[in-house]
């Protein structure tokens, strides 16, 4: 085989053959796309070119075992003569693929449709964001939601009733143009006066009862009264909001979430508002295990506004990127026939320009 | 055909689809900025009404916001309806961009994925070009929750029926990332949790040694560890249970009498499975070379695969799987270093000794960890397993075993006896560890501050100690040990600002700006070679020159205006404005030192002042 129809050879394979053939010859091998592979084992291929090329004939042969899931596919697209075609997803997804084909792929029209505004609803609120408020009154509240559900509203409502009942709230977000932000929204709803901002230096409305501040700020306060200097009259607060609240992980930064947990006063209510995560539970039965309140969980995973997936190629052409018009979750096999054809097209042409 | 669709072509086809309004995730700043460019030699016409709703929110903008009336984009914005945001602009320049969105005047922003969380704004459409972000100088690939978190943007609640994440593909993408992105659960979360210096001197501060423990076991990390040690519990208790017909015999503790027989008798072959021949410190960390597990040895990191004796020597051998997935079988002793860090291991009996999905899984854990991991504190112990005395040796003769009436069974069960105990005594083990691995790390930072003088020996904190306490920002140790070296002096504050500049700035992008004053100079050097020598203790900042002249000039010099300041380097402002909004953190610390260091207080004070003019006061 020579070094240019090796490399044809390895470019008609799906990138996991390719990742497999890496395995052990390439360092870090994941993190390159297609045609980065291929340069990287033809680069390898140098050492022990005879091993490589039986490897991959293996490897070839035992996919071509498998039974071909997308045989509409295959027969749509002629394979490029004198290669060998080669099968595109891996055998373990084959019973979802096929019950998904008892349904036709949703066409670009329907894909389309109900595109706009809908129209102009009074407010009501959402069943978990009652609820939410419904627990904080008794407990401290976790809530994980996908982004855009309406956290903001449990902030502004659970601050709104704090007020009320003449207590504080500090309010805490990741980074200052967040709290920024906050800051402008917050005083449109509860009036200027009302708000108050805590930077590295600087204070405005330090008395307000609702203060917004970064969490390091929150964090460096809560040791400075734990060290005897009072700051900010924190045997008032009667509520502290994390928004943002998955930055827990973060590698850098997360344990300052932690410490502002740890040292929360315990009169305060804490609401902790996140971002969906894999793991709420732990944390809201962390804030149980070590706070004087028990600590609830709202959590959901249903978008509010539907969310459609779909795959623009380069040449303009539009196509639904899933079989079904919503997201197919936990079936990310379900690809529409047209998206892969293009995307296999994408990969082969980029593929042969650069070899070129 | 193109490698990716052209970003006029792309805004073009969104708007015929009504797709609009777009956020355009891209992978660079340079790559959001071109693709404005690419706009400008365009010939979109937008209509009137749009037009005049973006002139109007810019000039409300404008009122809060002065400095954005002179942005060079201003006017492109304005004529094609589409802006760019990211960390690289100014944030008035943002949060103009964002209010735009959020009125819907817009038709596209790009936007760069890494900044994604700081994108707080809706659009209908999101568009996803990439599916690896570079993460601490590599690239990685996205995770769900990243990518379920640009995707949320899709959607605006109120103003959409539905939303869309388009993907188009550009050189390097993999699609099934996306979309198992797109399908799957986000990941859970993992504690991240450090120990600090300043939380060292703040906790015993207000508490007393004796209760750090028990504040240390409300972190979320111990939470974590002891679901570790929940399930490291349950299989200890199933160990118990398969020792029960291993209890007591003819003699109360039978294994290890049937072993000291063994043994004896084989003395002649001193290298039998059950004599440690490594040193106390490899022994200790057998205990937690076990599957799964992250190791530091001499270049690079790995991960345990199996732990095995080699056949003829009875060495300690560990299996390892190295950076980018090559498997190595080397002596136990070539780890240097065992992390707090495990990772799932379906183990198999044969080579690779697990799954090919956990090979492959942890070549990508192993790719993903983040640069400096915590180091699990192990402790040796000297005299466990020593060789058997050579006095028991001796006696061979008096050993009841030979005519034993139970000498079948313990010969018998030996094996699988010896096997479950060792397992339960590891068990044992890294339960223990476990639970004491905060507060070992805890212990070695309270004897570091107590050699530096910041904590007498009793663990309280010392004069030093009760203001070091207050400087609560990464590299607090070399800014206090700096203190305390006097280098600051009667400092100016334009040499103050200039060098708290160089131990904020974390960033590695280029930037140009070389000459600093000749005192600037010196006293880097000075703080170069402290944070050298504290090395061992806390990462050294960049200390970069370029920054720390930047600042100074920007402090000493009062007619200086901030585009004349963004002429004199390559920096994009908004790294400029970061730049100094967290020197200005940093200096305010300094500032809170006024009772013990009036003068450095005040300067820091002077300093603050003189960095607050123009785009700098726009913020709260
Ligand atoms: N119950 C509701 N009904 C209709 N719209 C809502 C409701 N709750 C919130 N919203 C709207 O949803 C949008 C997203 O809310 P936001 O609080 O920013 O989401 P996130 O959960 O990401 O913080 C806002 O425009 C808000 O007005
Ligand atoms: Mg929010």
């Amino acid at each position: 085989m020579t070094t240019n129809e090796l490399e044809h050879l390895l470019m008609q394979q799906p990138v996991s053959l390719l990742h497999r053939l890496a395995r052990g010859r390439i360092s870090r091998h994941f993190r390159s796309g297609k045609r980065k592979l291929v340069d990287l084992l033809l680069q390898a291929s140098a050492e022990n070119r005879p091993g490589l090329e039986s490897d991959l004939q293996a490897l070839i042969e035992q996919q071509a075992q498998r039974p071909q899931p997308q045989p509409a596919v295959q027969k749509a697209r002629p394979a490029p003569a004198g290669s060998r075609q080669a099968a595109p997803a891996p055998s373990r997804h084959h019973r979802h693929e096929e019950h998904g084909h008892h349904e036709p792929p949703v066409s670009l029209h329907e894909w389309l449709s109900g595109i706009g505004v809908p129209p102009p609803q009074p407010f009501v609120p959402d069943a978990w964001q009652v609820d939410a408020l419904a627990k904080l009154a008794e407990t401290d509240v976790v809530v994980s939601v996908p982004t855009g559900s309406g956290k903001t509203y449990v902030a502004i409502e659970a601050t709104a009733r704090a007020m009320r009942e003449n207590r504080t709230v500090i309010y805490t977000s990741p980074l200052k143009a967040l709290s920024n932000t906050k800051f402008t929204e917050f005083s449109r709803v509860f009036g200027p006066g009302q708000v108050g901002i805590l930077t590295g230096d600087r204070r405005e409305h330090a008395q307000a009862p609702l203060l917004i501040m970064t969490t390091e700020i929150l964090r460096n306060l809560l040791y400075d009264a734990a060290g005897g200097e009072i700051d900010v009259r924190l045997d008032t607060l009667g509520l502290v909001i994390m928004d943002e609240s998955q930055y827990l992980a973060d590698p850098e930064r997360g344990v300052v979430w932690e410490e502002t947990l740890i040292f929360c006063p315990s009169q305060a209510r804490l609401l902790l508002l996140s971002a969906s995560i894999g793991n709420p539970q732990d944390i809201a039965d962390w804030l149980t295990a070590i706070r004087p309140t028990p600590c609830s969980l709202i959590r959901h995973t249903k978008r509010s506004v539907p969310l459609r997936a779909g795959y623009l190629h380069p040449n303009e052409k539009l196509t639904p990127l899933f079989r079904t018009a919503g997201i197919p979750y936990g079936q990310p096999h379900l690809l529409h026939p047209e998206a892969k054809r293009l995307f296999m097209e994408y990969e082969e042409e980029t593929g042969q320009a650069r070899s070129r | 055909m193109p490698p990716s669709i052209h970003p006029v072509d792309l805004v073009a086809t969104l708007r015929q689809r009504h797709l609009t309004p777009a956020i355009i995730f891209l992978t660079s700043r340079r790559a959001c900025d071109e693709a404005m460019q690419s706009f400008e030699r365009s010939q979109v016409t937008l209509p009137t009404a749009q037009r005049e709703q973006i002139a109007r929110v810019l000039a409300q903008v404008t009122e809060q916001f002065p400095s954005i009336a002179e942005h060079p984009l201003m006017e492109t914005v304005q004529r094609i309806g589409v802006a760019a945001h990211h960390a690289g602009h100014l944030p008035s320049w943002k949060i103009a961009v964002e209010e735009l969105m959020r009125t819907g005047s817009l038709d596209a922003v790009f936007a760069t994925t890494t900044l994604a969380a700081g994108v707080d704004f809706p659009a209908r459409t999101v568009v996803v070009t990439q599916s690896s972000i570079r993460k601490a100088r590599d690239f990685t690939d996205l995770t769900a929750s990243e990518i379920q978190q640009l995707a949320g943007r899709a959607g605006r609640r109120g103003k959409d029926l539905v939303g869309f994440a388009v993907i188009t593909p550009s050189p390097y993408i993999d699609l099934t990332v996306l979309t198992k992105g797109l399908t799957g659960q986000p990941e859970p979360i993992h504690s991240q949790f450090v120990i600090t210096y300043p939380m060292v001197l703040n906790l015993l501060k207000a508490h007393p040694r004796e209760q750090i423990q028990s504040i240390l076991a409300k972190s979320f990390a111990q939470f974590q560890l002891n679901q570790r040690t929940a399930v490291l519990e349950t299989k200890l208790d199933s160990l118990r249970a398969e020792m029960e017909p291993f209890g007591p015999r003819v003699c109360s503790d039978w294994i290890t009498q049937w072993q000291v027989f063994e043994q004896a008798r084989k003395r002649k072959k001193p290298r039998s499975p059950f004599t440690r021949q490594e040193s106390p410190d490899v022994a200790a960390r057998l205990h937690f070379l076990t599957p799964g597990r992250v190791v530091g040895v001499t270049r690079g990191r790995g991960i345990i695969l199996r732990q095995y004796r080699s056949k003829g020597q009875h060495a300690p051998m560990v299996t390892l799987l190295r950076e980018g997935g090559s498997l190595n079988e080397c002596p136990a002793s070539i780890v240097t270093q065992v992390f707090d860090r495990t990772f799932d291991c379906e183990e198999t009996s044969s080579y690779p000794w697990c799954t090919p999905e956990t090979v492959d899984q942890l070549t990508h854990h192993l790719a993903e960890l983040p640069p400096r991991l915590p180091i699990l504190p192990i402790l040796t112990h000297q005299h466990e397993d020593a060789p058997i005395d050579s006095s028991i040796v001796q006696t061979l003769g008096d050993f009841a075993c030979p005519t034993c009436p139970s000498r079948q069974a313990c010969q018998r069960d030996f094996p699988r006896a010896s096997r479950v105990r060792q397992e339960i005594q590891r068990h044992i083990k890294s339960i223990q560890a476990l639970q004491t691995s905060l507060w070992h790390r805890f212990q070695e930072r309270i004897d570091v501050l107590e050699r530096f003088g910041y904590l007498n020996a009793n663990a309280q904190l010392t004069a030093d100690g009760e203001w070091a306490r207050l400087i609560r920002i990464d590299h607090s140790l070399l800014i206090t040990e700096l203190i305390r070296a006097e280098a600051f002096g009667a400092i100016d504050p334009p040499l103050l600002a200039a060098v708290m500049a160089s131990i904020a700035h974390d960033d590695d992008r280029p930037g140009s700006f070389p000459r600093g004053s000749a005192g600037l100079v010196t006293l880097l050097f000075q703080v170069r070679k402290l944070a050298e020598s504290l090395a061992p203790h806390e990462a050294p900042p960049m200390l970069r020159a370029d920054v720390a002249a930047l600042t100074e000039r920007w402090v000493a010099d009062q007619t200086l205006t901030w585009i004349g300041l963004a002429r004199l380097t390559t920096m994009a402002e908004g790294d400029m404005f970061r730049l100094f909004a967290r020197t200005i953190e940093f200096l305010s610390q300094l500032k809170t030192l006024k009772a013990t260091h009036p003068s450095l207080a005040e300067s820091a004070e002077k300093a603050i002042a003189a960095m607050r003019r123009g785009v700098l006061e726009e913020l709260p």
